[in-house]
């Protein structure tokens, strides 16, 4: 199950603890209330019917017992019962009222012990007082709680709605805070954000957060390093690569002259010098393709081009029929001309050292999107070797590719290096028919 | 150096200011086998004093130079000299080729270069000067302005403005074909005879042109930038 965020937890954590406050609160008070209206009702219960019971004991023997009880006060609420000699006596005609006195009571009254009890009397809460008026008859009084059950079933509500809206209130408190806690964190995540993006320059201003003073120091000072070492590293490349210029010129110079004097030399020495000049010039190729690929994070300079033409003047400079070039859609590309032409170079050469030579070039560009694709008839590229042909100084691991002695290892590299400038992307499928095909996808392209 | 600088009889002359060595010693081995009277210079003062005595046709110049550098060096030769002038470094980045271009080079070529490719620019740069003097059409005029392509003269309220070869050559391509837009590459191509190459080159060299042939106040007027597409001369 995914984690809640830090964000939900808090409010989820406000709105847990005001909710068992307000819960506890609601609860205390409600006991409290109860039990003080309960034993206030109880005083007035006992002492009304002990009142209802000085009547009826002072009236007993010189009247009759019906007549007796209805001459008592009780009012809505309370119902009289005598029980005298086995018998029950009450005011209204029905005695449906006895069957709410629990046999416990009605014993112990019979023992002469005064009590009360609180009951359920025809579903409603009620109160018994029994007062044993002499050893064969007690005087019992049946006093309704309806109206402090009501009373109650209000405060019930009251509280229950109180405990809630406190919770609800906690939440708020609680998004709130995360809110107000969260915002120097979201400025964070948008430096991070922004710095992954490429704005690095982008720093955190540790005054405007003095109890957060620590990460946003910490924050810069990573950025910082970070910054630094990248710089560091491409730094070494491009000096490495730099360094290695001045030497290769005058071994290209003197190359140069060695290839002229060629047919003056003897076999063996031709052929040694031969091998000298081929590799002077892949190191040459190798230099500026390293230096090419430690430039790589500037972004591309578009302008319009005309891609058909490029693409055309590309295959004649690998000696490929620019009759292979194809078109779909708009001539006219907004790319880095410099960059693209590259790219397209590379595919070709690749398709030359690995496939037999590229047999189509294909360009597209459909809403905004430039497709170039490049297609070869060769082995195409296995399923291992896909998902790493686009790193660095990886080379096809097909038993028949026929290596070119020139490839550096960082032509598919640059490839991929030149579509992500452009924010597109370089991927390699199967040609249907075989072969591979090598696909970049440029967005933005329309003029 | 055994062959002295300057024109030799069909040859043409190519000075080399370079601070390295062996790269002076060997671009100049590999030059002369390819037929050119090669002659290097260790340092701008000394290149600027053997071009005085005695002007090459082409001067290769590398951008990173004890004392005067490459930049001033440019400069100095530009101030008395048209003559065309190839940077050769190993710095590549935007700044310098810029800056190079903007003090007066006419081309440049990042290390390690090969010689056939160093070769085919000298051969381009003496192509397009014949180019300019075989060409025999009348006088262009824009308004004020005036190109000779046969006397090489470019007048501006028929006064003399000094261009050099390459930004005569750029006027002229521009001006055999007045108001019509001519795009980069095509200009890359026909001045530079470069078939794909650096647009900044054009850039560049347009807004030194401008410099000389624009009264400098508001937009251009003659040279004119048209957008996505390239540029176009007019009156």
């Amino acid at each position: 199950m995914k984690k809640a965020g830090l964000r939900v937890r808090v409010i989820a954590g406000f709105a847990a603890g005001a909710l068992a406050l307000s819960a506890t609160l609601a609860l205390v008070s409600f006991q409290v209330i109860r039990q003080s209206l309960l034993s206030e009702r109880e005083r007035t219960a006992v002492r009304a019917a002990y009142y209802d019971a000085a009547i009826v004991w002072s009236g007993l023997g010189s009247q009759e017992v019906g007549s007796l009880l209805r001459t008592l006060d009780t009012g809505d609420s309370r119902r009289a019962v005598l029980y005298r000699d086995g018998e029950w006596y009450s005011r209204q005609a029905d005695t449906g009222v006895t069957d709410a006195i629990p046999v416990a009571l009605q014993r112990e009254a019979g023992d002469g012990i005064p009590s009360v009890q609180r009951v359920r009397a025809e579903g409603r809460a009620a109160l018994v007082v029994a007062v044993p008026l002499s050893p064969t008859a007690v005087f019992y009084e049946v006093d309704s709680l309806q109206e402090l059950d009501h009373t109650l079933g209000v405060l019930t509500a009251v509280l229950t709605a109180v405990a809630v809206s406190v919770a609800a209130l906690g939440a708020l408190l609680g998004w709130y805070a995360s809110r107000y806690v969260l915002r120097p964190l979201t400025r964070v995540a948008d430096a991070a954000q922004e710095i992954a993006g490429g704005a690095g320059k982008y720093r955190l201003d540790p005054a405007a957060e003095p109890d957060l003073a620590r990460l946003t120091t910490s924050f810069n000072h990573m950025v910082d390093e970070l910054q630094a070492r990248l710089e560091r590293d491409r730094r070494f490349a491009a000096d490495v690569s730099h360094e290695l210029r001045s030497p290769l010129q005058t071994l290209a110079n003197a190359a140069s002259v060695l290839e002229r004097r060629r047919d003056q030399l003897d076999a063996r020495t031709a052929t040694a010098a031969g091998l000298i000049t081929d590799e002077i010039a892949r190191f040459q190729h190798l230099v500026n393709d390293l230096l090419e690929l430690s430039r790589g994070d500037r972004p591309a300079t578009r302008a319009p081009v005309d891609l058909p033409e490029l693409a055309r003047r590309v295959c004649r400079d690998h000696r490929i029929s620019p009759d292979i070039v194809t078109l779909s859609g708009p001539a006219t590309w907004c790319v880095d001309r410099g960059r693209v032409g590259q790219l397209m170079g590379n595919l070709l050469e690749n398709a030359q050292a690995y496939g037999g030579g590229a047999v189509a070039v294909r360009l597209a560009l459909t809403a905004s999107t430039g497709r170039i694709e490049v297609d070869d008839e060769g082995p195409g590229v296995s399923p291992d070797d896909k998902p790493v042909i686009f790193d660095r100084f990886v080379r096809g691991r097909s038993a028949n590719a026929r290596a070119d002695s020139a490839g550096t290892g960082l032509g598919l590299a640059l490839v991929a290096q030149h579509a992500a400038a452009h924010g597109g992307t370089a991927s390699v499928h199967d040609r249907p028919g075989g072969g591979a095909r090598f696909r970049v996808e440029l967005p933005e392209c329309a003029p | 150096m055994a062959v002295p600088p300057g024109k030799t009889g069909g040859m043409s002359a190519v000075l080399v200011i370079e601070d390295d060595d062996r790269i002076r010693l060997s671009l100049v081995l590999a030059l002369e086998d390819e037929g050119y009277a090669a002659s290097g210079a260790p340092t701008a003062e000394e290149g600027l004093a053997a071009q005085r005595r005695q002007p090459a046709d082409t001067v290769l110049v590398d951008l990173m130079l004890p004392g005067v550098d490459g930049f001033e060096c440019i400069r100095q030769l530009r101030r008395s000299d048209d003559v065309p002038i190839v940077v050769i470094s190993a710095r590549d980045d935007t700044h310098d080729i810029v800056a190079a271009l903007e003090a007066g080079a006419d081309d440049y070529l990042v290390k390690p270069l090969a010689v056939k490719e160093l070769t085919a620019r000298l051969r381009a740069l003496r192509r397009r000067a014949r180019v300019a003097l075989a060409d025999e059409p009348p006088v262009l005029r824009f308004g004020d302005l005036e190109i000779s392509p046969e006397a090489g003269e470019v007048r501006l309220h028929g006064e003399a403005v000094a261009v050099t070869r390459t930004e005569f050559q750029l006027l002229c391509e521009l001006g055999e074909h007045p108001g019509r837009v001519l795009s980069r590459q095509q200009l890359l191509q026909r001045v530079w005879g470069y078939d794909g190459g650096d647009e900044r080159l054009v850039d560049v060299h347009v807004g030194r042109l401008r410099q000389k042939i624009e009264d400098g106040s508001g937009a251009p007027k003659h040279l004119v930038t048209v957008r996505g597409l390239g540029y176009k001369l007019q009156r």
